[in-house]
């Protein structure tokens, strides 16, 4: 049981209509940052995880639609060394304060 | 108290009596994974109609959702769906997950809530002997019968919830129960630390030194995060699920996501949109405004705590001058013992009759005979160490600490020290938020006007770990400088930027893991602050007779 941890989620959807799309996209932003056109990487707690499905959920045709979510484990136990970059590399997105 | 009993409430009482009365008397509540998600399950089978679990029984009458009441049986109830034949009628209840492989079929809270409600449709004048529990991850039906037993186990419950709820006392928490590890309530009732400390209070004098393990229930650290932001020209704008941060020079500074967020502090004039600050209250994060130099201002703030009975305890108490002097007590002891314990672990050179000082004066807190002499010897017990905490500044030879003075301070250590109080107060006056408290009433600082008492009292104990700890650390790794400092006409101001690294360097050890001196689990200064302010709502509600203050060794 994970009590404090977040784990490393990328997801990534596929989404037939422009306006659901930008629906999605939004919706996603709410809970990590964008790595890929229509990939994302959220660090999320498991009731943060069932938020993103329940949230999900209501906006696509299921269908037609689909998503799909893909559990890297602890994001401190080197998740981030799962995921390789070639090129530009994204930001991570692990919560900390923000100072500005 | 409220006059009839939800029977989702019974279904809680005969799961644990705490949990109950913590979320219907107290009126409070905590979402995990498993309460989203059981929301989620429901909203989905009402949703979805080709779940429906009759759809192919054609004789019966459907309906969803039904509020019922039973002012006899002193229950109320929402009934998923009901399943009615003429008179008679068959309330139907939607549980996530699946089946359990007991003889009964489905557990007790089920089993209760059902019959309740079959009592109130019986109330209500039909024939009613059996409920079905449907479980949705198995798709499975379940009925359960309404014999005599689980009638008067289910009459028996609800007399025993209104005896709670009108001689408000609240259950003890399970001892070592395996439903604590999943009940997201833990982290409020805090119930291996409750049982621990009245365990240690009853066995004092006897016998000494026990130890009981505690379950690390609560998470390590919190999973949200506060934002800061210092200095004019900058403004808060929502999109979607994001609070935007702009510069007026620079445009959009920073993105947070708002479901990320535990807290806003406003430093200087920083406008916030209404969109944001009304998502803001929505979700229940306080925004703090404050002046440039650091005075707190007041907080924007969504609806207020539910908990009202904590908060009428809290007037209680305050009103009460030994009580208010016993909880005094203990702070400002602790307090003391964790000067001794700075001093002891970072002076160079620990002079032996400070330390044994302190710790007289420590002793001497625990006994005090009035809030007078308190102040008198936690005067005393500050210039002692006041007068020592210069020699831990020992990275940094440009820097130095003559004596503790403020309003202005006259020196950087001073100014760095005020403004780390103050960051300090904040947090404090958040946390007694969260837990319902009111921050302005104290029991050791009396009540002024803007002054939050509450905050200043609980801070104390703190202040030596969190707000000195940070100061000494931040002078000797050099991260502040002479560039950090304006002199003033009266003193010395931290700048914009001295203010961002000191506020960095506080959270940083905010977040940083230390080992709970009493519980033995490692968590987050932050977390600790709210497990101490939750034990002092416990002892104000008598679960412990003695706020334990916390102190390191
Ligand atoms: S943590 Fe345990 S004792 Fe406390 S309310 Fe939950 S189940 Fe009951």
């Amino acid at each position: 049981m994970h009590l404090s941890g977040r784990n490393c989620f990328v997801v990534s959807y596929d989404i037939m209509d422009p306006r659901r799309l930008q629906r999605v996209h939004k919706s996603m932003k709410g809970f990590g940052e964008p790595i890929h056109y229509s990939v994302f990487r959220c660090n999320l707690t498991p009731k943060g995880r069932v938020e993103l499905i329940a949230a999900l959920t209501g906006l696509i045709k299921h269908d037609q639609d689909r998503i799909m979510i893909i559990d890297l484990g602890p994001a401190d136990g080197g998740a981030d060394d799962r995921i390789e970059f070639i090129g530009v590399r994204a930001v991570d997105s692990s919560p900390k304060a923000v100072i500005v | 108290m409220p006059d009839l009993i939800p029977a989702r409430m019974l279904a809680e009482f005969a799961y644990c009596p705490r949990l109950c009365y913590i979320e219907w008397i107290d009126g409070e509540f905590a979402d995990n994974e498993d309460t989203v998600d059981g929301r989620f399950q429901h909203r989905r089978v009402d949703e979805d109609t080709e779940n429906d679990p009759m759809d192919d029984d054609l004789e019966a009458i459907h309906l969803r959702s039904v509020s019922l009441a039973g002012p006899e049986v002193g229950v109320t109830c929402r009934i998923d769906l009901l399943e009615k034949e003429g008179k008679r009628a068959t309330p139907v209840e939607y549980k996530r997950g699946k089946a359990p492989d007991i003889p009964e079929g489905a557990y007790e809270p089920e089993r209760v809530q059902l019959c309740a409600q079959g009592l109130v449709l019986r109330e209500n004048g039909f024939q009613c002997e059996q409920g079905i529990v449907y479980f949705v991850r198995s798709r499975k039906r379940v009925p359960v019968t309404f014999d005599k037993a689980l009638v008067k186990r289910t009459r028996g419950l609800i007399s025993e919830l209104r005896r709670a709820a009108i001689e408000k006392k609240i259950p003890p928490p399970l001892k070592e129960s395996p439903k604590c590890n999943r009940c997201s309530l833990a982290g409020i009732c805090l119930p291996d630390e409750v049982n621990l400390l009245r365990e240690m209070e009853e066995k004092r004098g006897s016998e000494k030194g026990i130890m009981v393990r505690v379950r690390k229930l609560i998470p390590a650290r919190d999973d949200y995060q506060p934002v800061y932001v210092v200095g004019h020209g900058n403004s808060l704008r929502k999109k979607g699920d994001v609070l935007e941060i702009w510069s007026r020079d620079e445009g959009r500074i920073k993105e947070v996501r708002l479901r990320e967020i535990s807290q806003v502090n406003l430093y200087g004039a920083v406008d916030v949109s209404t969109p944001a600050l009304v998502d803001l209250m929505q979700r229940g994060i306080p925004v703090l405004h404050f002046t440039r130099g650091g005075w707190f201002q007041g907080v924007s703030l969504g609806h207020t705590h539910k908990n009202v009975e904590l908060r009428m305890k809290q007037f209680e108490w305050a009103a009460d001058r030994k009580r208010s002097l016993a909880i005094a007590r203990s702070m400002i002891s602790g307090k003391i013992k964790n000067c001794r314990t700075q001093l002891r672990r970072n002076d160079p050179e620990p002079s032996a009759a400070v330390l044994e000082s302190l710790d007289r004066l420590s002793r001497d807190a625990k006994k005090a005979s009035s809030a007078e002499k308190l102040l008198g010897i936690e005067g005393a017990a500050a210039e002692l160490y006041f007068g020592r905490l210069d020699r831990l500044l020992k990275g940094n030879e440009d820097f130095s600490l003559q004596s503790r003075n403020r309003r202005p301070p006259k020196d950087p250590v001073n100014a760095v020290l005020s403004y780390l109080y103050a960051v300090l107060a904040k947090e404090m006056f958040v946390t007694l938020l969260a837990v319902g408290f009111d921050p302005y009433l104290g029991f050791y600082h009396r009540p002024r006007y803007g002054r939050p008492a509450l905050a200043l009292d609980m801070m104390e104990e703190f202040r030596p770990m969190i707000a000195d700890s940070t100061a000494i650390t931040l002078f000797n790794k050099r991260e502040l400088g002479d560039k950090d400092f304006i002199r003033t006409g009266l003193g010395i101001a931290l700048t914009s930027k001295g203010k961002k690294t000191v506020i960095g360097g506080y959270e940083r050890q905010m977040e940083a893991e230390i080992t709970h001196p009493l519980f033995g689990y490692t968590v987050s200064y932050r977390r600790i602050f709210e497990v101490q302010v939750r034990l002092l709502s416990r002892v104000l509600f008598g679960e412990i007779k003695e706020y334990p203050a916390f102190s390191r060794r």
